[in-house]
């Protein structure tokens, strides 16, 4: 068995659901200090291991809190119990282009965007060509981003993060953007990904996709954790289960 | 420690994210960072068509300096005063305005009200390079003087940004507090002598009684004024109190408002 590259431990994470928020001044006067809320676990004491080197694949159905623990992963949500530890950096691509500034080029955008992931400027010179290649927006990189095609914007913003570099890559249905054939240069990176043994984790909602490039997956549904291992197995239980459901 | 090193370790962000402001600001702008310029000229003019003109304010010959004009004695009361409020109102709204960037990517969050601080700073500075020629060219002598300026002009940033940041937090509480803080920092203004000379309310206090002065200048703002116009107009050293003042109410707001943002920090991509 190799060595887990992210160890999920006992997590669980409550929102709080606003009856009525007391985002204003007036309604906190006129309500009393407190907000009317319930709490809402979107994550009951998930707990599992990411080996080292694996494509892992998060599956289950909308609202079962696969967006939810990949923002706990990339630490913009933290859990309220439970830990999550990960060897190495980690990156996400949970939305690209958030953070283009839409006056400035493309080329200035590349280095603000991989600054905000990460990168230093050596970093990002060092990658730039690559970076502007993959994306496919080489006759534009010093146009003002705010020209761009909503395509190009996309492929831009992912081509920065996915050159990042990290030892773990976490992908939230970013396979849905971009024509086929962006998609088909986005698979191989990731294969070329877990060539250099790094990891993946990533969700979708194509069963192909999972079945082509995952080797483990995980089933999440309600915010706990239903199975997880080996990815065909997993994959073979959660369509039985859909299929089941929708007769 | 680590929240520290890893702010540090990020300054790349801190640095690119100034840029952006201070790029995409003039972009597209015929005139360009000129336009930097001509903003505080034309509030110069208006200041001085009414409050030199018409009103008569007369602030006291520069001591040394001898300067006796009151568009610059304005100025070196205006332009930090002006600092001061883009800092507060940029910092305050500087999380809001990027909930789509907090919501998506990890970073440390600290840098936005920073880089606020950077590019207004940036602006800052070119206005005060200007105003202290201009001082030269009246035959002051401000140059001597600058190293102690620049010293109160990282004071004043930290200070605004102290209050900015805490104002950040509670902005994202009560979005009222983004409009209420508008209408305070234009009261704040006219309670700090900026227009007018601080002699006018020691006049009224010496009729009225000395708890009006005394209650006047617990306003921090009128302090860093003080120093700054002891500094760059009068061209001696600001007066020792004011100066302890100015460097305790830096300490007590930015420690208050570094203390505040970091605790709610991790909570924001939600709170949003
Ligand atoms: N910031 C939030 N505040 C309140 N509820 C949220 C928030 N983010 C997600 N949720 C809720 O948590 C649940 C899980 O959401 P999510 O993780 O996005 O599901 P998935 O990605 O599996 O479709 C949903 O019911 C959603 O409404
Ligand atoms: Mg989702």
């Amino acid at each position: 068995m190799t060595q887990a590259a992210v160890v999920v431990d006992d997590v669980s994470k409550k929102f709080r659901l606003y009856k009525e928020k007391n985002d204003s001044l007036k309604t906190a006067l006129m309500r009393g200090r407190r907000s009317v809320h319930e709490d809402f676990w979107a994550l009951n004491d998930v707990s599992f291991e990411v080996p080292e080197g694996s494509t892992f694949g998060l599956v289950g159905r909308n609202g079962s809190g696969k967006s939810t623990l990949l923002k706990c992963l990339a630490k913009i949500l933290y859990p309220n119990s439970g830990s999550i530890t990960s060897r190495g950096k980690v990156a996400s691509l949970l939305e690209v282009g958030s953070g283009f500034h839409p006056e400035l080029s493309g080329r200035e955008n590349v280095y603000l965007n991989g600054s905000i992931l990460g990168m230093s400027r050596k970093d990002v010179a060092k990658k730039f060509d690559e970076i502007v290649d993959f994306s496919g927006v080489r006759k534009f990189i010093d146009q003002p981003v705010k020209n761009y095609s909503s395509g190009m914007y996309v492929r831009l913003g992912f081509s920065v993060a996915i050159n990042v570099d990290p030892d773990v890559l976490v992908v939230d249905e970013i396979l849905a953007v971009g024509d086929a054939a962006f998609q088909a240069k986005c698979k191989e990176k990731f294969v070329e990904f877990r060539k250099a043994g790094k990891t993946v984790i990533l969700v979708t909602h194509s069963m192909g996709n999972i079945r082509d490039m995952c080797d483990h997956a995980a089933w999440l549904d309600n915010g706990s954790l239903v199975q997880v291992g080996d990815a065909q197995s997993v994959i073979k239980a959660y369509t039985a289960d859909i299929d089941k459901g929708d007769r | 420690m680590t929240y520290l090193s890893e702010l540090f370790a990020s300054r790349e962000l801190f640095y690119n994210l100034t840029m952006r402001d201070v790029k995409g600001k003039y972009r597209r702008t015929v005139l360009g960072q000129l336009w930097s310029l001509i903003n505080p000229l034309a509030t110069m003019l208006v200041y001085t068509l009414v409050f030199s003109f018409i009103f008569r304010a007369r602030p006291s010959v520069g001591d040394p300096s001898g300067l006796d004009i009151y568009a610059l004695w304005l100025m070196t009361g205006l332009l930090p005063w002006m600092f001061f409020t883009r800092v507060v109102t940029g910092a305050m709204t500087s999380v809001i305005g990027s909930a789509g960037l907090i919501k998506k990517v990890y970073f440390p969050r600290m840098h936005l009200p920073f880089s606020v601080a950077g590019s207004v700073g940036y602006t800052w500075a070119i206005e005060m390079a200007v105003l202290t020629i201009a001082l030269t060219v009246f035959g002051g002598m401000p140059l001597i003087w600058v190293p102690v300026a620049l010293f109160f002009m990282l004071m004043l940033t930290f200070f605004a940004l102290g209050l900015g940041m805490l104002l950040a937090i509670g902005n994202v509480y009560f979005r009222d507090l983004q409009h209420f803080t508008t209408i305070a920092l234009q009261m704040w203004m006219y309670l700090t002598p900026i227009i007018y000379p601080l002699s006018l309310v020691e006049n009224q206090a010496a009729t009225h009684g000395q708890w009006i002065l005394d209650v006047y200048r617990l306003n921090p703002m009128e302090r860093f004024v003080s120093v700054f116009r002891e500094l760059l107009y009068d061209n001696r050293w600001p007066d020792l109190s004011d100066s302890l003042v100015c460097i305790a109410w830096t300490v007590v707001m930015f420690t208050l408002g570094f203390l505040v943002f970091k605790r709610s920090e991790k909570r924001l991509a939600e709170l949003l």
